[in-house]
């Protein structure tokens, strides 16, 4: 009894199962209606089933063809677009070119302000190397060459060479316009002094005995003249002092001398 | 097969051949090709359905076609072209979805 139960059981639960089955497979979407296949009056002959997937495959092709010409289609086609649509786009692209144009004056603006500063820095550079060079030479930073004279002096007969006298010559030599000298191993710079001490002279803390030696790098004829001159520095260093005064023009006078840069201690420069 | 046959032929020759489409019928175009696709996805679904006809097939393609295009046209006459357009596009874009989860259903019912 109880197994005749729970087959009648199964059965009705098949059923069941069936029935929720055949709903759940329907494929009916509601939206629209499905068109059924009419049933066939006349026999479907050979010619008619030809024809008929030709038809198909002409109107495949059709479509095919239409998709692939729409994706090469890229270029956006003006002509189809309506008024509105080209007014908007028209104003849309001038209010663009607008925008780039005004972007493209500020850009012009800075670059030519770009420009001007690198310009006005490169100057500058300029100017600063040319200063360096010749406050290097006049300070005595760099070692200098050029046409000028080589004058030695020996040590007088008649007495010492004195710092004064020294000085004068140093003094006549830059009235005629010498630019770099070099006395005994010292370089001569504004700031040089020549004093005298028991034994010869002192100059720039370092002292010097005679012969002198003094290289000076300018026009030679001015300074020839201006040593040689009747009645000048030379002519006093010969008849007081009984010295030799030879005065050796040269076409290359080569000073190696440096001095270094002194911290200026009290002066500042004016900003 | 027919289809998928026809499909590959017309998508290789519009590849290689690349023609001037005229500008009257450029607006129309996508219109056609999507009323196209959707009269092929019914086909589909009416073969899994059992109930596929050949005649059914080609006159709603065609007529498919021509009411879009007509649609479309008319639209334009009265100055709603691109509106019109939309809705063609909704409608039968609607109708691509309920026939493709018809043939989902009856892919993947086993």
């Amino acid at each position: 009894m109880a197994k005749n139960k729970t087959t009648r059981d199964l059965v009705s639960k098949l059923h069941v199962q069936h029935a929720q089955d055949e709903r759940n497979d329907s494929t009916d979407t509601g939206s629209f209606p499905v068109v059924r296949r009419k049933p066939n009056l006349r026999a479907n002959g050979k010619l008619t089933r030809l024809m008929t997937s030709i038809l198909i495959v002409v109107l495949c092709a059709l479509l095919g063809f239409g998709y692939a010409i729409q994706l090469n289609n890229k270029s956006s086609t003006y002509e189809t677009m309506s008024e509105e649509e080209l007014t908007r786009l028209i104003s849309e692209t001038s209010t663009q070119v607008q925008n780039l144009q005004q972007r493209k004056a500020e850009l012009t603006g800075q670059l030519n302000s770009l420009k001007a500063a690198a310009n006005k820095q490169q100057e500058a550079e300029r100017i600063a190397k040319e200063n360096e060079e010749t406050s290097g030479i006049l300070s005595g930073r760099l070692p200098a060459t050029g046409k000028g004279v080589v004058i030695t002096i020996s040590e007088g007969s008649k007495d010492r060479i004195d710092a004064s006298t020294m000085f004068q010559l140093l003094e006549e030599l830059r009235n005629a316009g010498v630019e770099v000298m070099e006395l005994n191993d010292v370089r001569i710079i504004t700031s040089s002094y020549v004093f005298d001490t028991k034994t010869g002279l002192d100059c720039d803390g370092t002292k010097i005995h005679a012969p002198y030696t003094l290289k000076a790098i300018g026009d030679p004829q001015n300074l020839q003249n201006a040593v040689n001159i009747a009645g000048g520095v030379g002519s006093r260093l010969k008849v007081k002092f009984g010295a030799q005064v030879n005065v050796t023009p040269s076409d290359s006078v080569d000073i190696s001398q440096t001095r270094d840069v002194g911290q200026y201690k009290y002066a500042k420069t004016v900003e | 097969m027919a289809a998928v046959l026809g499909l590959i032929i017309g998508v290789i020759i519009g590849i290689f051949v690349k023609p001037d489409i005229p500008i009257m019928l450029q607006p129309y175009l996508p219109i056609m090709v999507v009323a196209a696709l959707d009269a092929l996805l019914g086909a589909a679904r009416s073969y899994f359905e059992r109930s596929f006809s050949d005649k059914v097939f080609v006159i709603s393609f065609i007529s498919n076609v021509l009411t879009a295009t007509l649609l479309v046209l008319l639209g334009n006459q009265l100055g709603v072209g691109s509106q019109l357009q939309t809705a063609v596009i909704v409608v039968l874009g609607i109708r691509i979805f309920s026939n493709v989860s018809a043939i989902r259903r009856f892919i993947f019912k086993g």
